[in-house]
């Protein structure tokens, strides 16, 4: 009874309750920052402004673009090992007994952490920045793998070996698809884990290297911070890379409702 | 674990620069160094103390906000857009914003890391609210339990376990922002310390306080699933990724 009315209450006007805020919010922060008298505080306006022009000059775009493809590249690569490492994990319990120590021992430290020695070995440019987007995607797709591949149902694998498929034939034929919606969960996580670790590498190899450009959006917000001081053009980066990683998100769940028909997740 | 040890020493005593790869022995000896004079533990204890801060600040602000959202759908629907626009964007990249705003220092540490711990624990106790049983709710009020013992003694006890699952999460991505923030922004702390060793091409240093901040985020880890089980028995161990 009342979760009825909730719900024609909630029929009532959804669109203006949801925009309220934030519309309010916008206004606020305009009337604030025009107050303060300075040119260069950053209000909505300005930030259209700045936004609008960074996108006519090609730079916001392209910096996007080398930041998607070191993510990509590093996820490509972080899956290429991750996916196989995780079946043979959920599949076989020696080989989980020799590696989880391994991988457990590692998932704690932060792929930021590592950038020191990335940059150490690799330099300040793409490989060092693939590496970090390879080291952040590989855990949560490698955990969620072999969990995926240990939480399938027993009587599946033992009619499978009855019938007597050899041990490849069953992982592919039993292990895989259980397992896939378990890998899915993981690639999702692993590609916000991999946008939110290129912008702090490449942040940080800006900060570090001088501005010396490897390119990509966050050394572009450090330029904008450090050299040029451009609050409003930082402040469109940021939404970038908010709205890139809704981005990657939703289209990564797509393609699992795509490729997994029968999972509604 | 033993053979990826040899095989790291192997590798070390081949490439034999201590600059790019020191042997384990050279980094246990770094690692005896910097226990010896405090060093570790003085960057480590910046490092947990602005954690356990902004720990604090992010739970104060988003468990209320989360309870209310939780309880009155009017509050979320018109709250719930301004976090989903804000949520998307990392910790990480309002870096270069506040570190205009708030400078080098304590500040800017302690804000990424409130603002990356803020959304997991605010979304967590909206979900944890929302899937307290009905049942448990409607046999309060029928026996005519008044609104806000309901809240106390039905609902926070049974959003409790999401509530904590949460909190790891917190941690989780608040630990990884802090050494973003202290790499770029910051005196003092382990990121801070590595980047310092990284310039001195001190590598075993370097490795020492990545392994500082690995063993950390691991016993926080344990420590807030030990809490877990002391304080919400009824709990089933819920596991996070």
């Amino acid at each position: 009874m009342s979760a009825v009315s909730h719900a024609s209450r909630g029929l009532a006007l959804p669109a203006a309750r949801s925009i309220a805020l934030p519309i309010a919010l916008l206004v606020v922060w305009q009337i604030a920052g025009t107050a303060g008298g300075n040119p260069r505080t950053p209000v909505p306006t300005r930030v259209l402004a700045a936004a609008m022009q960074l996108v006519e000059s090609g730079d916001l775009p392209l910096a996007l673009l080398q930041s998607l493809g070191r993510v990509f590249a590093g996820f490509a690569i972080a899956a290429g090992l991750a996916i196989p490492l995780g079946l043979a994990m959920g599949a076989f319990a020696s080989v989980e007994r020799n590696v989880d120590p391994l991988i457990e021992s590692f998932r704690p430290i932060a792929a930021i952490a590592i950038l020191p020695l990335a940059i150490l070995w690799l330099g300040t440019g793409t490989p060092a920045a693939i590496l970090i987007v390879a080291y952040a995607a590989f855990f949560p797709i490698v955990v969620n793998t072999a969990a995926g591949a240990k939480r399938i149902n027993p009587t599946l694998l033992r009619a499978a070996a009855t019938m007597g498929l050899t041990r490849l034939k069953i992982i592919s034929t039993v292990i895989v698809p259980g397992a896939l919606p378990a890998i899915g969960v993981g690639l999702r996580i692993a590609m916000g884990v991999a946008w939110t670790a290129i912008v702090a590498a490449e942040l940080a190899v800006g900060a570090k290297a001088g501005g010396g450009g490897s390119g990509g959006i966050g050394q572009m917000m450090f330029v904008f911070y450090a050299y040029s001081i451009e609050l409003n053009r930082i402040v469109v980066c940021m939404i970038a890379v908010g709205l890139v990683a809704l981005a990657l998100d939703r289209a990564l769940r797509a393609g699992m409702r795509r490729a997994m028909p029968w999972m509604s997740a | 674990m033993a053979v990826f040890v040899a095989l790291w020493w192997a590798l070390a005593a081949w490439i034999s620069n201590p600059a790019l790869l020191p042997t384990p022995l050279a980094v246990l000896k770094a690692l005896a160094a910097l226990a010896g004079d405090l060093e570790l533990f003085l960057h480590a204890g910046i490092s947990l103390a602005r954690m356990l801060l902004s720990l604090a600040l992010a739970t104060l602000l988003a468990v209320p906000l989360g309870l209310a959202m939780g309880l009155n759908r009017l509050l979320d629907h018109i709250v719930d857009p301004v976090i989903e626009i804000l949520r998307p964007i990392s910790g990480i990249a309002w870096i270069p914003l506040a570190l205009f705003i708030l400078g080098v220092g304590n500040a800017l540490p302690v804000f990424i890391m409130t603002y990356a711990a803020f959304f997991p624990i605010l979304l967590g106790t909206v979900a944890g609210v929302r899937s307290v049983d009905k049942r448990f709710v409607d046999a309060a009020r029928t026996m005519g339990v008044p609104r806000a013992r309901i809240v106390a003694k039905v609902v926070v006890p049974a959003a409790l376990p999401s509530l904590l699952v949460a909190l790891r999460l917190g941690v989780a991505s608040s630990w990884t922002a802090v050494v973003a923030a202290e790499l770029i922004g910051a005196p003092s702390g382990l990121g801070y310390a590595i980047e310092w060793y990284r310039e001195l091409l001190l590598t075993p240093q370097v490795m020492t306080f990545i392994a500082a901040i690995g063993l950390l985020g691991y016993f926080f880890d344990r420590g807030l699933r030990a809490m877990g089980q002391r304080f919400a028995p009824w709990a089933a161990e819920a596991r996070i990724s």
